[in-house]
């Protein structure tokens, strides 16, 4: 059993809690039948809602407070131990995150040999480093430390283990007796008159509420993080270089040139290729099937064109590098060997590749979102100007698109937005080369290529050039949020016309 | 009942401005408008009467061709306007619709401004010769429509921010800017207030003067008021056809009599 506690405590608690969850139900469901003295009519709400209710009570309050738990306590016992380093026991050219990491490494792993069974408990809780070789020891139950265990970091580990297991057992009553608490207050609120029903009703909103309010907050939890880590960018970077500076040219000297604008400048000429291949083609694809097409080939067309927006990004990638790029090298560049018999271009990658393959991602898209806006257009409007005699194409373009107009700029520019946040076409299509030029034929770089290339690799989060990735993803969401309301508030604006 | 109504001697007078002849309309197996046959007036307004679905819409819509609209539907039968088939294959629906004006039952003006609506008609056919021209068709088709006063300082605002009685004139304006024969009104003021109703039914009492007005309404004293001819739908059959005046006196057919009494509908 005391072996069964240490494996799985969590596990185990909510088991309980299940337990007594459905103890919940049965107990105070039949207090309720009890209490109508077994006619469920004379009830306020159907037998049933006492025990939902009961069980409501008994599982929701104490898994939060277990969840909230769970988040927090690592964080405290951190806190705490993280005092006991003094400051000898970092080594030079370490930190006290790594030593820390050391410490949690040899707590787990004395955890783990008491449960291979290969120290017992109160040996490794008496552990101390003069007289035993905790490394060795270590090793055989599978633990491998990188360096001798300094008595130092053993007493912190000892620490961390014991303020760990104070914090388990603290958790378990904890919780199991807010579950017990609830259980009593639904048993004890349960009378014949008793509005269980309207009991769970506010319960169930308030969980949406819950479910609603975490997601905005993770929002907010991810901008908040961006923008940390960007102040600490700007106090180690001049803002005037990101921001006016013309060049992009990290290196690990010290000296890097991390301007924004050849990147800015990549994204937004490959992302106007893109919208140049994908509106027209979108649009009328979108024309096509709300004006023309009968139900029999909407049925089919519709479902294939939404085809291209279920294929996976890389994939359209892997299509620019081996097919659409070797291709307009063949007719751009190869000079008398090419189709056109120019020297134009050279690599495979270049705007114009990774712009063309993200306006065919694009087309289902727009055609998908231009088509809901048309058919959205009345049919009295078209009515009207057939009715005066003008054909369907003359109806089309000076009815129904002047209607669509502002849904259809909306779609766009929530089009653009994504191809100003693609991420996978452009890093295998586009090059890796910073630099502001108006060549279509040349590679160039974007702002999410270079977020992936700062943040891959041997990394150090304290210097510059990583940081650099933040203040680029902050700007980009800053760029494609500004599109997004913008989109949606044109959308909006102008669709009460149709009402 | 009277006040409106010209002698039967007036309408007997006027040609036959559309005839038709065993007209049958289908929607795929729906047969919806059986074997009618009927000859409407000119310079007159001939009401469509009959309950819900009895096809009096349908048979509206045939009189220029709307219903080539729709994919399923399919009419035999000849519909003659002016002694021409209108579904002879040498006739161009599109062009059929601008001498076949139509105003529909919701006011649907564009989401254009005032002049724009009424313009749009002669732009697309190219009645104009420069733009004054334009202005003055604009102009002469919101008079006649009744609407002139209450719009000549705003032509420019959105023809969607009117109230909805002036969006229906507005509408009959821009049926009228192409110069049409036959000016076809599907309840036409089912969505309006009663107001708005009184003004509309007197524009169309004027437009009787140049035009062949037919009507179709669900409000038999809408019926009574502004027309002179009645034509009363029963199940897609033509049950009754003539003077208003005899149709809601003394009608002929126990149907007619059943409707305009309140018995079926």
């Amino acid at each position: 059993m005391r072996n069964f506690l240490n494996v799985a405590p969590t596990t185990l608690l909510v088991l309980v809690l299940l337990a007594l969850t459905v103890v919940a139900f049965g107990i105070v469901r039949s207090r309720a039948m009890a209490a109508a003295s077994g006619d469920s009519r004379k009830l306020h709400s159907l037998p049933n809602y006492y025990g939902y209710n009961a069980a409501l009570f008994t599982a929701i309050p104490s898994l939060f407070v277990l969840v909230v738990w769970l988040l927090i306590q690592p964080v405290v016992i951190q806190n705490a131990v993280i005092e006991m380093i003094p400051q000898s026991a970092v080594d030079q050219g370490s930190s006290v995150n790594l030593v820390m990491s050391d410490v949690t490494r040899v707590a787990n792993g004395l955890d783990a040999a008491v449960q291979a069974g290969s120290i017992n408990p109160d040996r490794a809780r008496n552990l101390s480093s003069s007289d035993t070789d905790v490394r060795a020891l270590l090793a055989e139950s599978g633990v491998a430390l990188g360096s001798d265990v300094s008595p130092e970091v053993l007493a912190a580990a000892q620490r961390y283990r014991s303020m760990q297991g104070t914090g388990r057992l603290l958790m378990f009553a904890i919780v199991s007796t807010i579950a017990l608490a609830g259980l009593v207050f639904a048993f004890r609120v349960t009378t014949e008159k008793f509005r269980a029903r309207n009991m769970v009703e506010r319960f169930l909103l308030s969980m949406l509420i819950a479910a609603a309010s975490l997601a905005i907050l993770t929002t907010v939890g991810i901008v908040l993080s961006m923008l940390f880590e960007t102040i600490n960018f700007f106090k180690l970077h001049p803002w005037q270089d990101f921001f006016l500076g013309t060049t992009w040219a990290p290196n690990f000297r010290g000296d890097s040139e991390l301007s924004i604008l050849p990147l800015l400048w990549g994204t937004l000429y490959i992302s106007i290729i893109a919208l140049l291949v994908a509106v027209p083609i979108g649009l009328f694809a979108a024309i096509y099937l709300s004006e023309y097409a009968n139900s029999k080939v909407r049925a089919f067309a519709k479902p294939l064109l939404e085809i291209l927006a279920g294929i996976p990004t890389i994939v359209y990638g892997l299509f620019a590098l081996l097919t659409v790029g070797p291709f307009l090298v063949n007719l751009f560049g190869r000079g008398e060997n090419g189709i056109l018999g120019v020297d134009w271009m050279s690599g495979a990658t270049s705007v114009l590749t990774a712009g063309l393959v993200m306006g065919i991602m694009l087309i289902p898209f727009v055609s998908s979102l231009s088509d809901d806006i048309i058919n959205a257009v009345p049919q009295s409007l078209r009515d009207g100007s057939f009715g005066l005699g003008a054909t369907h194409s003359e109806t089309i373009r000076q009815v129904v698109l002047p209607a669509a107009l502002p849904g259809i700029v909306g779609a766009v520019l929530l089009a653009a937005s994504r191809a100003i946040g693609e991420t996978m076409i452009v890093v295998l299509g586009a090059g890796a080369i910073a630099r502001i030029s108006a060549n279509p034929l040349e590679a160039m770089t974007t702002i999410t290529t270079r977020i992936v290339s700062q943040l891959t690799g041997d990394t150090d989060f304290a210097s510059p050039e990583t940081l650099v990735a933040f203040a680029l993803g902050l700007t980009l969401f800053v760029l494609t949020l500004g599109l997004n309301v913008l989109a949606l508030y044109i959308v909006r604006k102008y669709r009460e016309q149709y009402e | 009942m009277k006040d409106n109504v010209i002698s039967e001697t007036d309408v007997m007078s006027n040609k036959i401005k559309i005839a038709a002849r065993n007209v049958q309309v289908y929607y795929g197996d729906n047969h919806a408008i059986k074997d009618v046959s009927v000859d409407i007036l000119d310079k007159t307004v001939t009401a469509f009467i009959g309950p819900s679905g009895c096809g009096k819409s349908t048979f509206l819509r045939c009189i220029n061709r709307m219903n080539d609209t729709i994919a399923i539907s399919s009419v035999q039968g000849d519909i003659l306007i002016d002694g021409e088939d209108i579904y002879d294959s040498k006739v161009d629906p599109v062009q059929l619709r601008a001498k076949v004006g139509m105003v529909f039952q919701k006011p649907n003006p564009f989401p254009k401004s005032i002049y724009d609506n009424v313009a749009y008609g002669p732009r697309i056919h190219g009645l104009a010769r420069n733009k004054t021209d334009l202005d003055e068709i604009v102009e002469r088709a919101l008079k006649r429509a009744a609407i002139w006063n209450e719009v000549k300082d705003r032509l420019l605002a959105p023809g969607t921010g009117l109230s909805g009685g002036q969006q229906q004139r507005l509408c009959i304006a821009r049926a009228i800017a192409t110069e049409p024969e036959v000016l076809l009104m599907d309840e036409p003021c089912s969505a309006l207030d009663p107001i708005a109703t009184a003004q509309v039914e007197e524009l169309i009492d004027e437009l009787r003067q140049d035009y062949s007005v037919v009507i179709v309404t669900h409000s038999m004293q809408q019926a009574a008021r502004v027309s002179q001819k009645t034509a009363f739908f029963h199940l897609g059959h033509l049950v009754e056809y003539g003077e208003t005046d005899k149709i809601f006196t003394s009608p002929e057919d126990p149907r007619t009599e059943s409707y305009i009494t309140g018995r079926i509908g």
